[in-house]
C-alpha cells in the first residue's frame, strides 16, 4: 500500500468513526475504536466504495478487520484496476 | 480466519448451540438466539412451496460467529403482480459480544441480499436499533407501520401496564384512575365516542378450524385494492394457519351467507411492560378495504370473548386504520418498522398506507404467540 492511499483511508476512517486523524492508526480496528460496530463498518465500506470508485465483494469485505487491512485491499484493487 | 456464509445444515446445529451459549453470556437479553434446528420448524421448506424458511450461518472454520433467516414468500405489488420476496429476520452476529467480530452484520446483510435483492425486513424494535440503523445506510426505505390499543378492562390496565407504570407520580395517578372508577369512566366514554358516526353494517363470524376454499375467490376480488400485500390465498394462509392449530383463533366474516372477509387472533405471550395482563393481537386480516371495519370488530368481539384486557394491532393501510379507530382503538407511538430493499423499493408505487401489512408478515409467528 502507498503512504497516499493510507492516508486516503485514514482520513475516510476519522470521518466514519468520528476521531481525528491521528488517533486513526494502522492498527485500529474494531477491537480498539469504540465507535466501529457493524454499522459503521458498513459505513465504513461504503465510503471507501464511493472514494476510490470500487465495489468490494463480501470476501473483501470481511478481510478489512483494520484500517491497515483496509488501505491494503485498496491499494491491491487500485494496481488491479490500473492493469 | 476467513468468514464464509452458507446454508445451515445439521453438522452445524453443535456449532450454533456454542455461538448461543456465547451470546447469551455476553448480553442480558434472552431472545438473542439462533434456531437450535437446522430444518425450520416453522415453514420448512416443503413441496415446491413459495412460503418457507431458510437458514444460513456464518463459519469461521466450524465455529458459527453469525446467522440469519430468510422467510420466502410471495408479495402482490401494484401494476407487476405477484413477486418472490423474502423476510430477513433474526440476524445475529458474535460481534454483539465480541468486538473482533464488529464486520459480521454488515456480512450477513450483503449475503442476503446477493442471494434475494427482493428483501424486506418488519418490527425491529423502532428507527434506533442497529438493525434499523444498517438497513438505512445500506438504503433501504424505512416506515413506522401505525399501532393501535383498545382497553378492554380499565381496572387491569390501569394497576397493571408496566411500561406506563415507570415513574412513582405515574404509578399513584393510575391506581387513583382504577380505583375510583374514573379511569374506566375516561376510557369507556373516549372509546365509545371515536364510534359515533361510523355505522358498520350487520355481518356473522364464526371461529373455524380451517378457512374455506372461498378464501381464494376472496383474495382474487380484494388484491388490487391495495399497491402491496402479502399473498393471501387459500393454500397460502392453509400453510401459514393449518388446521388443527389451537394457538391461534381463526374467524370468517361473512355478510348475507357470503365471506367478505377473515381475521387471525391470538393471545401475545407474556410480556414484562404488560405486567399480568392479558393482551390479545390482531395477527392477521384480509378483506376488501370496504369490509375492514366489518373484520376488525369480529377480531376485537372474539378477543373479548377470549378474556383479553388489551387488544393491539399494527396496520398500514387506511382503511384498516380508520377500521380500527372506528372500533375505539386508540393510535400510539410505534416502533414497528417496514423496510425495503433498494430493489424491492423501486418496484412499491403509493405510499405505505396503501400497503397492506401486519404483524403475521413479520417472522414473530408462531413464537410470540
Amino acid at each position: 500500500m502507498t503512504a497516499t492511499v493510507f492516508e486516503r483511508v485514514r482520513v475516510i476512517a476519522s470521518d466514519v468513526f468520528g476521531l481525528p486523524s491521528e488517533e486513526i492508526l494502522a492498527t485500529s480496528s474494531p477491537e480498539n475504536v469504540d465507535a466501529w460496530d457493524s454499522t459503521q463498518h458498513l459505513n465504513f465500506v461504503l465510503a471507501l466504495e464511493e472514494t476510490f470508485q470500487l465495489q468490494l465483494s463480501p470476501d473483501e469485505m470481511e478481510k478489512i478487520r483494520t484500517v491497515s487491512d483496509a488501505a491494503t485491499l485498496i491499494g491491491e484493487k487500485l494496481r488491479a484496476a490500473n492493469g | 480466519m476467513p468468514i464464509s456464509i452458507q446454508p445451515y445444515r445439521e453438522e452445524h446445529q453443535k456449532a450454533v448451540k456454542a455461538f448461543n451459549l456465547r451470546l447469551r453470556a455476553g448480553t442480558t437479553d434472552p431472545n438473542l438466539v439462533f434456531y437450535e434446528r437446522a430444518q425450520p420448524e416453522w415453514l420448512p421448506p416443503f413441496d415446491g412451496s413459495p412460503l418457507y424458511n431458510q437458514y444460513f450461518v456464518a463459519l469461521e472454520s466450524e465455529e458459527v460467529r453469525g446467522a440469519y433467516a430468510l422467510k420466502c414468500e410471495r408479495f402482490f405489488l401494484a401494476e407487476h403482480g405477484e413477486y418472490a420476496v423474502a423476510c430477513y429476520h433474526h440476524p445475529l452476529s458474535e460481534g454483539i459480544v465480541n468486538r473482533k467480530y464488529s464486520a459480521v452484520g454488515s456480512l450477513l446483510l450483503r449475503d442476503a441480499l446477493g442471494r434475494e435483492p427482493m428483501l424486506y425486513a418488519l418490527g425491529m424494535g423502532g428507527l434506533d436499533g442497529p438493525l434499523a440503523k444498517m438497513l438505512k445506510v445500506m438504503g433501504w426505505s424505512l416506515q413506522l407501520v401505525p399501532f393501535f390499543f383498545r382497553v378492554v378492562h380499565p381496572y387491569r390496565f390501569f394497576r397493571q401496564m408496566n411500561a406506563l407504570r415507570r415513574a412513582s407520580w405515574r404509578r399513584a395517578l393510575m391506581d387513583l384512575a382504577a380505583f375510583s372508577g374514573t379511569g374506566w369512566l375516561a376510557i369507556n366514554a373516549a372509546q365509545s365516542a371515536k364510534r359515533l358516526g361510523r355505522p358498520i353494517g350487520p355481518f356473522d363470524a364464526v371461529e373455524v378450524d380451517e378457512f374455506p376454499s372461498r378464501t381464494d375467490d376472496l383474495w382474487l376480488e380484494a388484491k388490487d385494492a391495495y399497491r402491496l400485500a402479502s399473498v393471501r390465498d387459500h393454500q397460502t394462509i392453509a400453510r401459514l394457519y393449518p388446521a388443527g392449530d389451537k394457538h391461534l383463533t381463526k374467524l370468517c366474516v361473512s355478510r348475507q351467507g357470503r365471506v367478505i372477509g377473515w381475521a387471525v387472533v391470538g393471545e401475545r405471550r407474556k410480556d414484562a411492560k404488560f405486567g399480568s395482563l392479558r393482551v390479545g393481537s390482531i395477527v392477521d386480516c384480509w378483506a376488501h378495504p370496504v369490509n375492514a371495519a366489518a373484520v376488525v370488530l369480529a377480531a376485537t368481539q372474539a378477543l373479548e370473548r377470549h378474556g383479553m384486557d388489551l387488544v393491539v394491532s399494527n396496520q398500514a393501510h387506511k382503511a384498516w386504520c380508520q377500521a380500527l379507530a372506528g372500533c375505539g382503538f386508540f393510535q400510539a407511538e410505534s416502533n414497528f418498522l417496514f423496510a425495503t430493499s433498494k430493489k424491492l423499493s423501486a418496484l412499491l408505487s403509493g405510499n405505505l398506507s396503501d400497503f397492506h401489512l401486519n404483524r403475521a408478515n413479520g417472522d414473530g409467528l408462531p413464537r410470540n404467540f
